[in-house]
């Protein structure tokens, strides 16, 4: 009698269910063991059950994924960028090294992977950063060029600390900053911009880098 | 503390409700966008996610905000709920009704397939063994993974793909294992405990996770605490040999499949 590799019986899935039990981790659990926060203890303690339970290894899996959705990882930025204090020491390289690995990464990751989304949008696409570039003597506004069949686009600016300074979604190609964005002369800053090209799909920019020239008004 | 959290503590919910919602919003979105591409399931969701989390004077906030000891980022978790609500807004009620669109296109047996592991989240033996004993008596359990695959092709196409990957788990492989042995279900259960029993419960998420759920090695190595993609793929690769190993002590070797 012939049998399959260990690997194909695994792979037949027999008997996953993904119904909870009384058992199953709590959200808590499931959400530190996505993220990868649980201490050693902690997770030693739950192996047995994940090693046995295909709905809570399912949804930590799933949580996992959508963690390094683009979309998702963006908004997660924002939120835990605005609260947490440990994001306005650290410098500006680093600032822009978490932007990226935050917005740009989990989309190249994802484009990798071939992605549950529509395919990826083509380079040739993505709306390109226009002004402010470099140092300047004015941002009142963000300007960007035009990606045919766009129909909105979302400019994101960020602090040198990597915090979300100013967002907005418009069908404009340029974005008038409002008084309460206050620039400082001299400081960096970063931006970036994202065409919709269809339902849920972004076309993104490169992360720019510009400052205002010391001395004037911003 | 948040200022959602420090208006909870102080009696005022629907103050704590709206700090809450103007912050996290987008999240809940994004987070529900990610498993929903429709538009008006979106929306129907968000506002079922709304309602959840409103229920009992903010009880699932108030129940997080009460824990001693957060690991995860709230964030993480608030992900992790909203992705539970949106699976289940899609098994229960107008969600139910809305996929039965995607059945209504199944030819009978995987319409039956569809809601035994779809739907009502039975294991794939479980629903073989349903379907064997109420309707189809001749159906080999060959013949009902071939169904399954079918099954799990044809509604992971749809727009609706992404979700009903959640509510069916990762599909059963394509390749097919030797026809003979899947002739008995228990023998083929057997066989795999035999293979996998052994393993430690750390080798065994390892192996499922980067296998079954084809996690990428870097997440799976986060998940179990190790130091890198590499020392993923070691474990995984000693934990095979082990179970490959062990088969062979009893006579079944690769050169078998």
């Amino acid at each position: 009698m012939s049998h399959p590799d260990p690997l194909d019986l695994l792979r037949l899935r027999l008997d996953a269910s993904t119904r909870e039990t009384p058992e199953c981790l709590h959200d808590a659990t499931l959400a530190a063991l996505a993220e990868g926060a649980l201490d050693a203890g902690a997770r030693a303690a739950v192996m047995p059950h994940l090693a046995t339970c295909a709905r809570c290894r399912g949804v930590v899996a799933s949580v996992a994924r959508s963690l390094a959705d683009s979309g998702l990882a963006r908004e997660v930025a924002a939120v835990e960028g605005r609260g947490r204090r440990g994001w306005v020491r650290i410098g500006l390289p680093a600032a822009a090294a978490a932007i990226l690995l935050a917005v740009a990464l989990p989309r190249w990751v994802e484009d990798m992977r071939g992605g549950h989304r529509g395919p990826p949008v083509p380079g040739a696409l993505a709306p390109h950063p226009v002004a402010p570039v470099g140092t300047v003597a004015d941002a009142a506004a963000l300007r960007w060029t035009a990606v045919s069949g766009a129909n909105r686009y979302r400019v994101t600016l960020f602090g040198a600390a990597g915090r979300v300074l100013y967002e907005t979604q418009l069908a404009d190609t340029a974005a008038t900053l409002p008084d309460s964005v206050a620039l400082t002369p001299g400081r960096p800053y970063l931006w970036m911009v994202e065409a919709r090209v269809g339902w849920d799909r972004w076309s993104a920019s490169e992360l720019v880098r510009f400052s205002i020239a010391s001395g004037v008004r911003p | 503390m948040e200022g959602w959290a420090a208006e909870l503590q102080s009696g005022r919910p629907d103050a704590a409700w709206d700090l809450f919602l103007d912050r996290y919003r987008r999240l809940i979105f994004a987070a529900i966008r990610h498993y929903a591409q429709d538009y008006d399931d979106v929306m129907d969701v968000f506002a079922r996610v709304c309602e959840a989390l409103r229920a009992d004077d903010l009880g699932r906030l108030r129940t997080y905000a009460a824990q001693p000891d957060h690991r995860a980022r709230f964030s993480t978790w608030l992900v992790t709920v909203v992705r539970h609500l949106t699976v289940d807004w899609f098994r229960h009620r107008d969600g139910r009704r809305r996929l039965s669109v995607v059945a209504d296109a199944l030819p009978p047996l995987r319409r039956r397939i569809f809601e035994h592991v779809f739907l009502d989240q039975r294991s794939h033996i479980e629903a073989y063994e349903l379907i064997h004993a109420r309707e189809a008596p001749a159906l080999s359990f060959k013949q009902f993974l071939g169904e399954l695959r079918a099954t799990y092709n044809a509604v992971a196409d749809g727009r609706r793909g992404r979700v009903l990957g959640e509510l069916g788990g990762t599909p059963p492989a394509e390749e097919q294992p030797a026809e003979s042995s899947l002739g008995d279900i228990a023998d083929t259960r057997a066989l795999l405990e035999r293979a996998l029993g052994p393993l430690s419960a750390e080798d065994r998420v390892a192996v499922e996770l980067y296998v079954v759920e084809e996690l990428p090695a870097a997440d799976v190595a986060r998940i179990l605490g190790l130091p890198n993609a590499k020392a993923v793929h070691n474990r995984v690769y000693r934990a095979l040999a082990a179970a490959r190993a062990r088969l062979a002590q009893v006579g079944i070797g690769r050169g078998d499949v």
